[in-house]
């Protein structure tokens, strides 16, 4: 309950029994904080399947981020925000003396630097980086990370020649062997966020379902005691938030009621759009709303899974995602990938657009972030795992210089700049995965990381 | 990389600062022996900080290698970055001045900045992972710096111990120049360690009539053949240990040179002792008289050999007809 006028940064608007609000960074708490005290950084990984056309995606200049290379476009008002990161390099993504199975290792390996094993029974990989920052800053926030996807996807058998599915579908690992399978469905997450923690029973659920009752109405009292205390700012941010929770929940309920309406035999949750962008929309605004509450300081998204064959109607593409890169070349189809591939930066942009629009302290919340967007393959036709397609969006806290495009040295292993994150999240290791060093200089002006 | 089953020839690690022209034959003898399937050039490094070197190992890597649509990626030059670069050769630079017919460059150097090159211990590290068990090995001719960063990387002790077989190092007066690396090297390699002293290549030096007569026969504007009548005023017979290193190490069991077990430790006054004993965990290698022949018409045969784009590996019949070791098990079906 909140009883005073300097807030905790972990304040909870608390309802009867089913809800629990995180607050955004609000003045008020301010009192309450040390003065060294900032806004604490997150990370947020978005991972995108079946690596990218890197003609459209590498700009050809280095140095300030001017012209946008074609698939980048749509971030353009943000290439301030940007570092476009070259030459960085998965070795483990490779087939080693492993054979087939590229899609398996790249995404796998992505965020544990650890060469997979070529198995579909004994599952072996290694702690992921986000959980090895979780396991030391998790406790700080309500959720150490957050799971989340797209694609429904099994998570057992075959994914590609031999791997088994767990290396396809998940990006985080808690351990050698435990994926953590990224939530897609929009009303688990919600609940998962809003909720108290204690699950409702059926007499609740249906109680809520019946009246189609707001999470807010859950909190109102808490809310109105905490509008009496707040100056004009902050109610106005108050007021903000509250609204963009409760247009998410609308976006939820419309989902609902679009599914009810459509094929029962689809293949998805029951809360989650058939529209690939309105789910999007709906998972990113929750997990703006998740970093701006300081629910959770990490969060990984798997776009669609690795090796995903979704076909893109809404683009006019009834092909395939995964046969479409393996394009051998042929102009329409290279087309249709560098469709696909703008199109998914499309829908981050709209999220980074969410982050940068909202205000955290002095800045906006983006400044205190560090996404990263990417692929565990840069030429899909040929399956390179060097150069992968890598960019920074966010300061980290003021850390970063963006809007340029920087050069690491050829086969400098993405675990280096894993490190450097690290180190920003304040959960630095001596090494991770095939790391050989910090990816150093991305603080400084120059063009070349060391 | 490798494909199906059975195993490829062994993977040769080549590392050196390139100050002598004989690491340039060494790499040419290499890629002979590749072409004849009796090993596959790994990568090649340097461990000189100079960007001509590093555009000239590349250059030639890439002329080995053939044109991006055969099969072969070619990795980047590994070049360190720390320390004095020393003077280049005109062998090393004077090729790129070459032109073909139509005016255009006969070589392309690729490597302008340091960021065109790879940290050289991270490839030997990321080359090595994707060797057989037992199935590659070093030739060291030069400074020991990539090969002892190389060992302090995490698990890099081990992946040399379990796969590859050998080191040998090529001549003592370059394998000093950086003390620490040469005792590390000593102390902590994992693999038998063989010494070709400078008096073996300098007992055989390579024919400059080779550069004249057997390079262009079999391959037109070879670059180490270029880089060659470059280096000094021809003709002239260069050195051959590094060119002993490499031949030894890759047909071990041909009887070549003379060979000694013993002990090789690097004094306080930065010298090399070598102590035979039966029990020595080392080799050192002299010349056998009565085999200088064999030995250099091996050098110009392999170093001069016709160029053989690298094919994808394919094993052989008798193998492929095998059943797997380990087959995959599926799931049960639901």
């Amino acid at each position: 309950m909140i009883t005073k006028k300097a807030l905790p940064r972990r304040a909870f608007l608390r309802g009867v029994g089913t809800a629990a609000i995180g607050l955004p960074f609000l003045e008020a708490m301010a009192p309450a904080m040390t003065p060294a005290a900032k806004a604490p950084v997150r990370m947020a990984f978005f991972y995108v399947p079946n690596g990218m056309m890197m003609d459209s995606w590498n700009p050809t200049y280095e140095g300030k981020l001017t012209e946008m290379p074609r698939t980048l476009k749509p971030l353009d008002p943000f290439k301030e925000d940007i570092l476009h990161i070259g030459n960085l390099t998965h070795n483990t993504g490779r087939a080693l003396l492993d054979g087939a199975g590229d899609h398996g290792r790249c995404s796998g390996s992505y965020l544990t630097g650890i060469q997979v094993k070529k198995s579909l029974t004994e599952i072996k990989n290694g702690v992921s980086f986000d959980q090895v920052v979780a396991n030391k800053i998790g406790k700080e926030t309500r959720f150490p990370s957050l799971e989340l996807g797209m694609e429904d996807a099994r998570q057992a058998g075959d994914c590609d020649s031999g791997y088994a599915c767990a290396y396809t579908n998940n990006l985080a690992w808690r351990s050698e062997s435990q994926p953590l399978p990224p939530v897609l469905d929009p009303r688990a997450l919600f609940e998962r966020m809003f909720g108290s923690g204690q699950p409702m029973t059926p007499e609740e659920k249906a109680r809520q379902a019946k009246y189609r009752r707001s999470i807010l109405d859950f909190v109102s009292d808490d809310t109105r005691k905490l509008q009496s205390t707040l100056g004009p700012t902050d109610k106005r941010k108050l007021e903000e938030y509250l609204s963009s929770i409760r247009e998410v929940e609308r976006q939820i309920e419309r989902a609902e009621k679009d599914n009810a309406q459509i094929d029962p035999k689809m293949d998805k949750p029951y809360g989650v759009p058939a529209d690939f962008a309105e789910h999007f929309k709906l998972m990113s605004n929750m997990m703006a709303i998740a970093f701006q509450a300081d629910q959770t300081r990490i969060i990984t998204f798997l776009m669609t899974r690795e090796g995903s064959s979704r076909p893109y109607r809404e683009l006019g593409i009834p092909d395939g995602h995964h046969p479409l890169t393996h394009h051998r070349n042929q102009a329409d189809l290279m087309e249709k990938v560098r469709l696909i591939n703008t199109y998914h930066v499309q829908q981050f942009a709209s999220f980074v657009e969410k982050m940068k629009t909202t205000q955290e302290g002095d800045g906006s919340l983006l400044d205190n972030c560090m996404l990263i967007y990417g692929a565990g393959l840069s030429d899909p036709n040929a399956h390179l795992h060097e150069d992968l397609p890598t960019i920074l969006v966010g300061k980290g806290g003021n850390y970063f210089k963006t809007g340029r495009r920087v050069m690491a040295r050829r086969e400098t292993p993405m675990c280096n700049l894993f490190l450097t994150m690290m180190d920003r999240m304040g959960a630095p290791v001596d090494d991770f995965g095939d790391a050989n060093g910090r990816l150093a200089g991305m603080d400084l002006p120059g063009l070349d990381l060391a | 990389m490798q494909f199906g089953r059975g195993k490829p020839a062994a993977g040769a690690f080549f590392d050196s600062d390139f100050q002598s022209v004989d690491s340039l034959l060494a790499v040419a003898l290499l890629h002979g022996l590749q072409g004849k399937s009796e090993c596959r050039v790994a990568i090649v490094t340097v461990s000189r900080n100079n960007l001509k070197v590093a555009g000239y190992v590349d250059m030639v890597e890439r002329f080995y290698r053939g044109p991006a649509a055969v099969f072969a990626q070619v990795p980047p030059p590994g070049m360190i970055t720390t320390g004095d670069g020393g003077v280049v050769s005109p062998g090393l630079t004077e090729p790129f001045a070459k032109k073909k017919a139509d005016g255009s460059p006969l070589y392309a150097n690729r490597v302008a900045r340091v960021l065109d090159t790879g940290d050289p211990s991270t490839l030997i590290r990321n080359y090595l992972q994707a060797q057989y068990e037992k199935s590659s090995y070093f030739v060291l001719a030069g400074r020991a710096t990539n090969l002892a960063v190389a060992l302090d990387f995490k698990g890099v002790k081990d992946l040399v111990k379990e796969r590859s077989s050998h080191l040998v190092i090529a001549g003592v007066e370059s394998f000093l120049a950086d003390p620490w690396a040469a005792r590390k090297v000593l102390a902590e390699w994992p693999t038998p360690v063989t010494f070709v002293p400078d008096e073996v290549g300098k007992a055989i030096p390579f024919p400059a009539s080779a550069i004249e007569k057997e390079f262009p026969a079999n391959t037109p504007d070879h670059p180490v053949a270029a880089a060659y009548a470059a280096w000094q005023q021809m003709p002239y017979g260069a050195s051959t240990t590094a060119l002993a290193a490499a031949l030894y190490a890759t047909r071990q069991k041909e009887p070549y040179f003379k060979a000694e077990t013993g002990t090789v430790t690097v004094g306080a006054d930065g010298r090399l002792g070598f102590v035979a004993s039966a029990s020595g965990k080392h080799t050192q290698l002299s010349v056998d008289p009565a085999l200088k022949d064999k030995v250099l018409a091996a050098y110009v045969e392999l170093a001069s050999a016709k160029v053989v784009l690298p094919q994808r590996f394919r094993p052989n019949a008798a193998d492929a007809a095998k059943p797997p070791a380990d087959p995959v098990k599926l799931p049960p079906k639901p």
